[in-house]
């Protein structure tokens, strides 16, 4: 179970740096499905794995609400201008791409000088990167549906984290932590349309890169 | 047992039938579940504490519960005609009170609940069911404010989830009172997963640094949404705080703590000495009080304790009185600043007299039980940290006292050419209820404290 703990880790910071240089919305969300996705089948299979009934039921639970649910919501509520182009980015895609490899290397330093004293899980700094990934992505793109997505990847990493490091925390805590991000996202995707008409930064120039 | 789950079957139902189009209809069911609720949390009140199931209710969960349903009360008689100045709102009548239903029903949980993820999960819910009430005004400040407080909040929560999970991790449970008794624990990773735990927590109670989704939603949101949020929803978060201080009682994380309350005190002072809008500037009131319930409750001795739920319960009512008045001053006046509010007295008499009272109440003068509760926490300094703190602490407090009575003394008492036009309705009416009980509380204090200890973890 570490070796894939590690292969799904990396291939979720991979996913959050793709989604840093992606230009259009629909498919941000699409990448974070994907993540999602391997969240809930790494649950599913150390369910598998533990005879642990809660779970295979936590990760069925994530794939309908993380990767079925959300991102169909997501895009329905998603304008279609939104949908095919970027709003205004803070940082550059090139910028964002390093920062993105530096936040790795700065989780890894952070967690081996510090948390790795008190857990010992040789890959526990995945998780961290992750977050800060997260945090980052919300920050560096001036779009709600982004500073959301950004938000529900910390999230993610989360759930990541407590799947493999503590996978006897009681179902109803994580049930109900997936509840409460059902319910966010859903309000969230209330005010993000109404907030619509205020948003501005729409870019004409990025035409060429759609699809 | 039953009657424990009582309020909450109330509150489902009233719900529930918030849902059908009828708008009479759901303020006549919130309003009649918002007085069970009362009257059941009286019931709940003078009933023994309880560790059962999911369940553990203390002393000052039963304070809470009271607080949490008579601010329901009042917030459901004043909403009934505020929502009539109300343009163009966002929700329907009904879908506002089938929202408010869900916001109570969630901060009761929260404080009724012994496992710390399911306190994150209720604290987490009332972002959700409170979201859009911030936004009735639907206009883009509103809207804006709204969306400030879902992300700001929701990122603190996040903080305080990892935490979750590192308290786990070190403890292998997340029952705060087995958390109480450990005796053997990873009490490095606990202490990291509690500080992020409070951090988070207080990211929701308005502490510094996180506080800055507060004054714009209290500016933007209506003055019953405001008066609810400032009231109880700050210090529901502040009930989360004081969980995890009572079950991990590290020395570090009570420091971390009254270091986050002093900090919320003196910022928020300063930012009251040149706060123009009053909405605002009652919103920085709010930090500077939870700043010192904060203290209070990480001090950790009796007075301070003491102290900080008289002062959290008396603050609650003077501070919905508070809002509840700015709210009629905004339909009178239709400004927010200060400066262009005059003559109060003379226009509007009942909501002039309710707003200099609350404000007196809110920065603690006396004879109000907020004066009784910062003087406990200021003796409590005094105990653990001496003289010079207490001086530091005193003159911050005074400069919000200033700042606030000055201003809201102006709107107030200033000469203007308007005739008198306050009619005495439910919205007049019931800021001057609230403030009343602020004082009443002074004669309640022997009770209360009767209450708390009866139900400490430690």
């Amino acid at each position: 179970m570490k070796e894939l703990f590690i292969l799904v880790g990396f291939a979720e910071i991979v996913l959050v740096i793709f989604m840093q240089w992606q230009y259009y919305l629909k498919k941000i969300i699409v990448t974070f499905a994907i993540s999602s996705l391997l969240i809930g089948l790494l649950l599913f299979m150390q369910g598998g794995f533990q005879n642990n009934v809660n779970l295979i039921i936590l990760a069925v639970l994530t794939l309908l609400v993380r990767f079925l649910f959300i991102p169909y919501f997501m895009l329905n509520r998603l304008g279609k201008v939104y949908k095919e182009k970027n709003p205004k980015q803070v940082v550059s895609t090139g910028a964002s791409i390093i920062i993105s490899f530096l936040l790795v290397i700065l989780a890894y330093v952070i967690y081996r000088l510090t948390l790795y004293r008190y857990i010992s899980v040789e890959a526990g700094s995945i998780p961290i990167a992750i977050i800060l990934q997260g945090i980052f992505l919300a920050i560096s793109r001036n779009n709600a549906f982004v500073q959301l997505i950004g938000y529900m990847i910390m999230e993610n990493s989360l759930f990541f984290m407590a799947g493999y490091m503590f996978p006897d925390l009681p179902f109803i805590v994580e049930a109900g932590i997936l509840l409460d991000l059902l319910g966010l996202v859903m309000i969230s995707g209330v005010v993000m349309k109404l907030r619509e008409g205020s948003v501005s930064e729409v870019i004409d120039e990025f035409d060429e890169f759609r699809g | 047992m039953f009657v424990y789950y009582f309020p909450f079957i109330i509150l489902v139902f009233a719900s529930l039938l918030c849902v059908f189009k009828r708008d009479a209809l759901a303020a006549f069911v919130s309003v009649l579940s918002s007085l069970i609720v009362s009257a059941l949390s009286i019931v709940i009140l003078l009933k023994p504490n309880v560790t059962a199931g999911y369940l553990f209710i203390d002393g000052f969960s039963k304070i809470m519960v009271v607080l949490i349903s008579f601010i329901y009360l009042t917030t459901a008689l004043f909403s009934i005609t505020y929502l009539k100045h109300v343009e163009k709102p966002l929700l329907k009548k009904n879908f506002y009170f089938l929202y408010l239903n869900l916001f109570v029903l969630s901060m009761l949980f929260s404080v009724v609940v012994k496992n710390l993820g399911l306190i994150w999960v209720g604290i987490e819910a009332t972002t959700i069911t409170s979201a859009l009430l911030v936004a009735i005004d639907n206009d883009k400040p509103a809207i804006e404010s709204a969306w400030r407080y879902i992300i700001i909040v929701s990122v603190g929560l996040i903080m305080s989830l990892v935490g979750v999970v590192f308290v786990y991790g070190a403890c292998h449970t997340l029952d705060i009172t087995k958390i109480a008794l450990l005796k053997s624990a990873n009490y490095k990773l606990l202490l990291l997963g509690s500080v992020f735990v409070v951090t988070g927590f207080a990211t929701k109670a308005g502490i510094f640094p996180l506080h800055t989704w507060l004054p714009d939603v209290h500016g933007r949101a209506i003055a019953p949404i405001s008066a609810i949020f400032s009231s109880i929803l700050l210090p529901v978060a502040l009930f989360g705080v004081y969980r995890v201080l009572s079950s991990v009682g590290m020395d570090s994380l009570h420091l971390y703590a009254i270091v986050l309350g002093f900090l919320s005190v003196i910022f928020a002072s300063i930012f009251l000495v040149n706060q123009k809008f009053y909405k605002r500037m009652f919103a920085y009131s709010s930090i500077e009080n939870m700043g010192m319930i904060l203290i209070g409750l990480a001090l950790f001795n009796k007075y301070a304790f003491l102290g900080a739920v008289v002062l959290l319960v008396s603050h609650a009512f003077a501070k919905s009185s508070a809002f509840y008045s700015t709210g009629n001053v905004l339909n009178v006046y239709k400004t927010r600043e200060v400066s262009k509010v005059k003559g109060m007295v003379e226009r509007l008499p009942f909501t002039a007299y309710s707003l200099v009272f609350s404000a007196l109440a809110v920065t603690g003068a006396p004879p109000f039980g907020t004066f009784l509760g910062e003087l406990l926490i200021i003796y409590g300094i005094y105990i653990k940290f001496g003289l010079f703190w207490v001086l530091v602490l005193a003159t911050f407090l005074v400069v919000a006292f200033m700042s606030v009575n000055y201003k809201v003394a102006r709107m107030a008492f200033s000469s203007s050419e308007f005739d008198r036009v306050e009619k005495v309705r439910m919205s007049a009416f019931v800021p001057l209820l609230n403030v009343t009980v602020s004082f009443v509380i002074v004669f309640l204090i022997g009770f209360i404290e009767k209450i708390l200890i009866a139900g400490m973890i430690k």
